[in-house]
């Protein structure tokens, strides 16, 4: 095992580049690319992963939610997946839509999840097999799962605002603009989505990327710790609610907390702040 | 109403399937870095620069032909430019290859929704839009150039 995931409270949740190369053919796993970028798969992709993309394949396409466990179950035996299968995530933008893909699969108790340290970027950086060869399997008999498990790690509008209200732990990784209020998407990206800028009363602002190093790997357990345990002040049993703008980058956040540092109760809100800050009368604070 | 060979890429394009499509697309891509400025070439209009529109630095290029005032365009993307921008960048130097500046001009967004396909049109791929955004605004420059010379003449 890498030694820098030893000290992580789940150093199982997350794998390098040499175990995956090593795992390539491993009948136990399936290895799945969810990107931004909709035709980066295309263009090249670790030989055997399959394409689950983020909107197409796990949300509702009618209603603002996710799939149903009907459709998770078609999803997942599409790609032979079966629930003993350990599925194995990475993709651009240092993980952020893999591990909202990892997310959304752990809504409907699928708990045999990895993620790619440092995604494809370091994948590629470090010369590893590439092919557009689409990987054909035969599909798989998914049992549909009895529920979705939305109530363990995701909130909702209501949720949030109790929790605001209640003064409970509420990280905002947006980057700094977006949480004063200054612009209504990430710096580099076209401003749309959301009529008000702003953040969440009572969230502390901690923007996703301080989680990262700059390969997009995680940072170490130690920084970690620094970051959310003595600087933010979380405690390991804190009921912790992470947002960002639609919920792929506190997905990022809440792997982070979950599965690296080992928090007891973190829910990612998806609604984010294209529905908080397009809702009617939702307080909202400006400024740092 | 589109530019001649800007037409047949859409007439191409317009009733394949999504996956032909991706296909074609990718190929596009894979042609980007062929429309990057080469050594040696020389241009009327150079701007290079990141905006917030792009995730990464786009250079367009333009140059003239003074006796036909058909237009060339280069572009240089940035590694961090998305697939879907870089198969763009590539139909269009192609595309408006040989146009007036009118018709770049007067290019409407609507083809880009026909080439692309339903599928992948969605909210994070704006920046589709953006390439053909930057070629028009180097167009304008090379306008107001064009008047101010005919004024002062």
């Amino acid at each position: 095992m890498n030694p820098k995931f030893s000290h992580y409270a789940h150093p199982e949740a997350l794998v390098d580049g040499a175990w995956l190369q090593e795992h390539l053919n491993d009948p136990a796993i399936r290895i799945v690319e969810s990107n931004e970028d909709v035709l980066l798969y295309d263009t090249g992709h670790i030989p055997g992963a399959v394409h689950i993309d983020w909107r197409g394949d796990l949300q509702d396409n009618v209603q603002r939610d996710y799939i149903s466990p009907e459709h998770f179950a078609a999803v997942c035996s599409k790609n032979g997946i079966t629930p003993d299968t350990t599925v194995v995530f990475y993709g651009d933008k240092s993980n952020w839509w893999s591990a909202y893909a990892l997310w959304a699969f752990r809504l409907f108790g699928h708990t045999k999840v990895k993620l790619l340290d440092g995604g494809s970027a370091k994948w590629k950086a470090e010369g590893r097999p590439l092919t557009r060869e689409k990987p054909s399997f035969a599909p798989t008999k998914y049992p549909v799962p009895a529920k979705r498990h939305d109530a363990d790690i995701r909130a909702f509008f209501a949720d949030t605002l109790a929790h605001s209200q209640g003064r409970k732990p509420l990280i905002d990784v947006r980057s700094p603009g977006e949480f004063k209020g200054e612009i209504t998407h990430m710096p580099e990206y076209p401003q749309e989505g959301v009529l008000r800028g702003g953040h969440v009363p009572g969230a502390k602002s901690v923007p996703w990327k301080t989680a990262a190093n700059d390969d997009g790997t995680f940072k170490s357990a130690e920084e970690l710790r620094k970051i959310y345990t003595e600087n933010l002040g979380l405690k390991k049993d804190d009921d912790i609610i992470a947002y960002c703008r639609i919920g792929e980058r506190s997905s990022h956040t809440w792997f982070v907390l979950t599965y690296l540092l080992g928090y007891d109760r973190v829910r990612n809100y998806d609604g984010s702040w294209t529905e908080w800050g397009n809702m009617v009368r939702a307080p909202i604070e400006k400024g740092s | 109403m589109y530019p001649p060979k800007l037409q047949e890429i859409v007439d191409l394009f317009d009733f394949l399937p999504d996956e032909e499509k991706r296909e074609n697309l990718i190929a596009y891509a894979d042609g980007a870095a062929a429309c990057a400025l080469k050594p040696g070439e020389s241009f009327d209009l150079e701007d290079t620069r990141k905006d917030e529109e792009c995730t990464d630095t786009v250079g367009v290029f333009l140059k003239v032909d003074p006796a036909t005032r058909a237009m060339h365009f280069r572009v240089n993307l940035g590694p961090q430019v998305q697939t879907l921008t870089r198969a763009m960048t590539a139909i269009l130097c192609k595309g408006l290859d040989g146009a007036s500046p009118e018709e770049v001009m007067e290019v409407p967004q609507d083809f880009v929704p026909k080439i692309v396909g339903g599928q992948l049109v969605r909210l994070r791929s704006q920046t589709v839009y953006y390439i053909l955004t930057r070629m028009k605004s180097a167009c304008k420059v090379w306008l107001n150039r064009e008047r101010a010379a005919q004024a002062a003449g």
